[in-house]
């Protein structure tokens, strides 16, 4: 078992607040992956046996959402918003520059597994653009310089 | 009861049904009213993706799709107008914009529905100028199938007949929007015992068997109606047939026996049909002690003069029978009128039992097991015992399914046989120790019915020209009648 008892006890406390088992998928989903930092084929397979679903249904909604990974990255995912109003206010220049500085493409992780950089679509934060999101956090109004700055106070 | 009218024409249906399910179960979907569709499948569930069947509804302001809409008594449908044909139109451009258009060496081409419908509904230039969506060939999917993710419309069909049939579901659409794409469970293969006809129901070159792949262009092909004799099911299938040859077997939809599916293994045993271990010559062991190749009429002759010195001598006490399930009713009823003349009663019936599934597959690895037992073939066991207890001294074979390790596991005891006549469509171990072997046609080369383990009869009819000289078993059966004086009135 790679999913520990913790998880596997919040994960039936997700289960009991809906009508339907399935209806937990996504909360549970989100647990394993904090727990475990993605999101395995051993984990989606445990997963889904807790659903009583497939692995490969499982699997569909994980690949369908950005935030979850089936693949190991970095400490640290850092989003660039590159949606319409994040485009506009200089969104793809920002995140080509932070490629730059990293020395990686967007979907890549740093060789000292501290950065994993990605693309996102809208994370709802249009008022504030151009920004990104480290792990849990915004970071709104952003230029190349503060940017950087943030990427490089990350441990 | 629900009255809809189609066009114009007035049906009357059963409530509770889709417009797509009632045409269907009416006989009338694609067989006088055409409604293109691609991931509507009669045996699977509705997804409602492709949106190629969309209808006009009289009152309802928008086209709607004809899988997922119920029919309400009094429905008026329109099927054909401008407003019909220009979404069809669309949804047909949408889903060429990435389409590779590899046609010429794509083996779905001439059976393609993509093909079908852009002929039909499709326009004749793409308006886009991006380059198309590069995906990836020749996916290795598992033992038996090859996915081509660029030629994929991402219906879903193959996904919920992997999930709905079988159960087994090792295949899933993973990512979004234009990323989309059919894969495999990490590490997961697709392999289960129905896995080829995602090939049969993927509407276009996505899917493709890799025992089929480039054999032959399917518009050489003339597909011939026939059961698989792979077990008592008798599913029923298209023998794909060219140069005297059976490319394939497809399932052929018969909702009383086999749905639209087939098994991998007895579609995989068309193989056996023109297989280099096939019985095609009469042999009578000669005076040097082997088998020597001769004609039918001498080996029947032979067998006749063998069986008729025999019975003579001791009575058909000391003869015995063992029919096969791979024969079909009328070659067992000749046999039954060969024995009933020559008085001969000890009479078996030896086929395989091997595994089986809740789904198609039958434990008897015979197509007419069924139809020997209701004439008159009990288990072979009571032959056998009075073969190793010395009581027999010939036997009449058809087949060789009694050398399985269910009946003889061999041919020991055969041997100390003053006669041992067989027949047969392919080689066997009973070759080694037989008096008079006659090749008998596949069930694939010659006419008849077999009666599946239900007990629905069902007919075939020659697809290909026997090998070499077989005959039918019943044509054998009555001719040794015939030689030994037996043959009845109704004998042909």
């Amino acid at each position: 078992m790679v999913i520990s008892e913790e998880a596997r006890a919040a994960i039936d406390g997700e289960i009991a607040r809906y009508p339907r088992k399935r209806g937990a998928l996504l909360p549970a989903l989100h647990l394993v992956q904090k727990e475990l930092g993605h999101l395995s084929p051993e984990a989606t397979r445990e997963v889904a046996e807790i659903f009583e679903l497939r692995p490969v249904e499982v699997m569909e909604v994980i690949s369908f959402y950005n935030m979850f990974h089936a693949r190991a990255g970095g400490r640290h995912h850092v989003y660039v918003c590159t949606n319409l109003p994040c485009s506009l206010r200089g969104a793809r220049g920002l995140l080509k520059s932070l490629e730059a500085h990293l020395g990686i493409e967007a979907g890549e992780t740093t060789s000292d597994g501290r950065i994993t950089l990605d693309h996102e679509e809208c994370l709802g934060a249009c008022g504030y653009a151009p920004m990104l999101r480290v792990d849990e956090t915004y970071h709104e109004d952003l230029d190349e310089a503060r940017a950087k700055e943030i990427l490089d106070a990350l441990e | 009861m629900a009255k809809i009218t189609v066009d114009g024409t007035e049906y009357e249906t059963q409530e509770g049904r889709t417009i797509l399910q009632a045409l269907d179960e009416l006989g009338i979907l694609m067989n006088g009213v055409d409604i293109p569709h691609y991931c509507w499948h009669p045996k699977l569930s509705i997804d409602g993706s492709c949106r190629l069947c969309q209808v006009e509804i009289e009152g309802v302001p928008k086209l709607q799709i004809a899988c997922n809409t119920p029919i309400k008594d009094g429905m008026e449908i329109r099927t054909q107008t401008a407003p019909v044909k220009e979404a069809r139109e669309g949804v047909m451009e949408l889903l060429l914009v990435n389409h590779p258009l590899d046609c010429p060496i794509c083996d779905q081409a001439g059976e393609c529905k993509l093909q079908d419908y852009a002929f039909e509904y499709g326009v004749e230039h793409s308006r886009s100028r991006e380059p198309r969506r590069a995906g990836k060939k020749n996916v290795d999917f598992g033992p038996t199938i090859t996915f081509d993710q660029e030629r994929c419309i991402l219906c879903r069909r193959c996904v919920r007949f992997c999930r709905e049939v079988p159960g087994t579901g090792e295949i899933g659409v993973f990512g979004r929007g234009d990323h989309s794409a059919l894969e495999t469970f990490p590490g997961l293969e697709l392999d289960n015992p129905y896995s080829m006809n995602v090939a049969d129901i993927c509407p276009v070159g996505a899917l493709t068997t890799k025992d089929f792949r480039f054999k032959i262009r399917v518009w050489f092909l003339e597909d011939v109606p026939g059961i698989c004799t792979g077990c008592s099911k008798g599913c029923n299938v298209w023998l794909g047939t060219a140069n005297n040859k059976v490319y394939r077997y497809v399932p052929r939809r018969n909702d009383a026996v086999n749905e639209t599916w087939v098994c991998d293994d007895g579609r995989m045993s068309y193989r056996h049909i023109g297989s280099a271990d096939r019985l095609d010559r009469a042999m009578v062991r000669g005076e040097l002690g082997v088998l020597e190749v001769t004609s039918v009429d001498d080996a029947v002759a032979a067998a006749s003069e063998r069986l008729r010195a025999l019975v003579d001598a001791k009575g058909p006490g000391v003869v015995g029978a063992v029919a096969s399930g791979h024969g079909t009713n009328e070659d067992l009823e000749a046999f039954v009128r060969l024995l009933d003349g020559l008085g001969v009663e000890n009479r078996g019936l030896a086929t395989v039992q091997g595994e089986s599934d809740e789904l198609l597959v039958q434990a008897e690895k015979a197509a007419n097991g069924e139809g020997a037992r209701k004439l008159g073939f009990g288990d072979a066991a009571g032959v056998l015992d009075r073969l190793n207890t010395g009581g027999l001294e010939a036997l009449v074979v058809m087949g060789h399914d009694l050398l399985d390790a269910q009946h003889l596991g061999g041919i020991e005891g055969l041997e100390r046989l003053d006669t041992l006549i067989v027949l047969d469509s392919h080689h066997s171990a009973l070759e080694r120790v037989a008096h008079v072997v006659l090749p008998a046609r596949h069930a694939a080369e010659k006419a008849g019915h077999f009666t599946n383990h239900e007990g629905i009869v069902q007919a075939v009819a020659p697809a290909v020209e026997p090998a070499g000289e077989a005959v039918p078993e019943a044509e054998a059966f009555d001719r040794l009648a015939a030689a030994l004086g037996v043959a009845g009135e109704d004998a042909a």
